[in-house]
């Protein structure tokens, strides 16, 4: 069979899909089986677009997943709200699409960073943070995340618990991670 | 990094000026000027580093039409490191019959600091410390850049000469590409027709030539390496090797790949120059990249590009039409929008994409509706 992609990753912006990138092509999967949605560019709510494309990323995904190994990375920060509650709303987004909810084996990885991407990448550079406040925006130097999150990978891996100060968040995202890769 | 470029009175570049980034994206409809500013670059770096006489690049039918001045002048700002600001300028002379043409004048800066003047037919240089050095006669027929030779005192000057030589302008035509190379070149031609004259020249460095075969082999299926045969005393041909079934390999002479495969070899190609911990970063600038290639490999290169100008250094300039690209590289603000009014001067705006309902980036510029606002 021809190659194809493998991964797609579904995301607000450039540097959670520099961030996704990154931690893929780190953990071994080869570029070219790797893809930014269609549903991942463009301005405004990243949150909204990432929410209302959602169930057609699923769709996709079901369509075609009883014959290719294929799996679907969705990112969303939490921002001021919960995780739960992300993932209530994205549930709800399947359900209201007449799509079933997600099965606990299915290939959909969904990462909810608290407060958001930037407290992951400020805590892989080796500063201390917390899950409230809210870090500045790598605007244009978004690939500077790439030695951390390369490594993150490289520690995932090989199977290396995050340390304990790690942020919840991201420990909750290697997890999900570890089921689907 | 190329930071600015300003030129006035070439073609449909009338007093135009452009802040690059370490990757830009020109946007715009056929005939907006895109391609001349590149064409600009290339005969600047060409006159600079004495491939050319000053009449054979700067012709007068490529004065703007609709003006008569007889001055083109040309500006680039490039930045060595935060502390070095570099600054050539170069004003062209035509006469009124446009059959001769001189240099007004030619200048390097660095930090508002002399390095070299050419005017009054005179060239006056300057030492490292920007005390006055030579002054001798000149004719500037050639570029007085490339009549310096290295020395111990003028290593700042040396050094913008050499980064010139870094600068690519291409247009890559697959078919154009000739299989069989004389003799090797360190700069390829505009459609890459001197591909593997280029390539000979480059997989001296075996470290790149590594990489490029690793990359090769994980976007051409089968892929295995490149090798160079004796078709004469100089004549080498090269080819390129294919695992089939039964893992046996079979050789394609280079002019047997399809279109597609050539582009690919020569984007991958394009990609692995900063290899090899030089000093020197490569400056691109590729009119239309996706032609030829299949879908689903735009996208990984483009990625591939856009991480190598964050954190190889490498400066990429990109002329492009295709839906994939747009899409994928105005996500981020990198993007200048060119037009031009009733066939007047170029314009050029920053492409701000406010797209909150959905709708593509391409789409919106196939509507016309983007920069319409």
């Amino acid at each position: 069979m021809s190659k194809y992609t493998q991964i797609v990753v579904l995301c607000e912006d450039t540097q959670q899909w520099l961030f996704a990138y990154y931690f893929l092509i780190g953990w071994g999967i080869p570029r070219q089986r790797i893809r930014r949605s269609k549903y991942s560019f463009g301005s405004g709510s990243g949150e909204q677009r990432v929410r209302v494309n959602y169930p057609k990323e699923v769709r996709e995904l079901r369509r075609y997943q009883h014959h290719l190994n294929i799996c679907l990375i969705v990112i969303m920060d939490a921002d001021t709200q919960s995780i739960e509650n992300h993932f209530r709303e994205l549930e709800n987004a399947l359900a209201t699409t007449a799509l079933e909810r997600r099965y606990e084996n299915e290939k959909i990885a969904i990462f909810i960073p608290k407060r958001n991407i930037e407290t992951w990448i400020v805590y892989l550079k080796g500063d201390m943070v917390n899950e409230n406040d809210e870090y500045p925006h790598l605007r244009k130097n978004e690939s500077d995340c790439k030695p951390s999150v390369t490594q993150l990978a490289e520690n995932c891996r090989n199977r290396q618990p995050l340390p304990d100060n790690a942020p919840p968040s991201l420990k909750a995202a290697c997890k999900e991670l570890e089921r689907i890769l | 990094m190329l930071k600015r470029i300003y030129i006035d009175n070439y073609k449909s570049l009338v007093n135009f000026e452009l802040s690059l980034d370490s990757i830009s994206l020109f946007v715009g409809a056929n005939g907006s000027g895109k391609s001349a500013v590149f064409e600009v670059l290339q005969k600047i770096r060409d006159f600079a580093l004495g491939k050319g006489k000053i009449a054979d690049l700067f012709l007068p039918d490529n004065r703007t039409r609709w003006q008569t001045l007889s001055t083109q002048t040309f500006e680039l700002e490039v930045e060595r490191d935060t502390d070095s600001k570099y600054k050539y300028e170069l004003a062209i002379e035509h006469d009124e019959s446009g059959k001769n043409v001189h240099v007004k004048y030619e200048r390097l800066w660095v930090n508002q600091n002399p390095l070299l003047k050419f005017e009054s037919d005179e060239i006056q240089l300057y030492n490292d410390n920007y005390s006055e050095g030579p002054k001798y006669p000149y004719d500037g027929v050639l570029s007085a850049i490339q009549s310096i030779t290295p020395r111990n005192d003028n290593k700042r000057l040396t050094w913008f000469k050499e980064q010139l030589e870094r600068y690519i302008v291409t247009h890559p035509i697959p078919s154009l590409i000739e299989e069989e190379s004389a003799f090797e070149v360190s700069s390829p031609s505009i459609s890459l027709s001197n591909y593997v004259s280029w390539y000979r020249h480059l997989s001296q460095d075996q470290g790149m030539a590594y990489q490029l075969t690793s990359a090769l082999r994980e976007t051409l299926p089968g892929f295995q390496y490149f090798k160079f045969e004796n078709v004469g005393r100089q004549q080498r041909l090269l080819m390129a090797y294919f695992q089939i079934e039964d893992n046996q390999s079979v050789g394609y002479r280079f002019s047997e790949l399809s279109d597609g495969q050539r582009m690919l070899i020569a984007l991958y190609t394009l990609l692995h120059l900063n290899q090899g911990g030089s000093q020197r970063k490569y400056i691109l600038c590729i009119d239309e990249p996706e032609n030829f290639v299949a879908l689903p490999e735009i996208q990984p290169w483009l990625t591939e590009l856009y991480d190598r100008c964050n954190n190889s250094g490498l400066q990429a300039l990109l002329i492009s039409h295709h839906p994939e690209s747009l899409n994928y590289l105005l996500a981020s603000p990198i993007g200048y929008w060119f037009e031009r009014q009733n066939n007047g001067p170029t314009r050029v705006k920053q492409i701000q994409v406010d797209d909150e309902d959905g709708l593509p980036v391409s789409e919106l510029i196939a509507r016309g509706w983007l920069m319409n606002e």
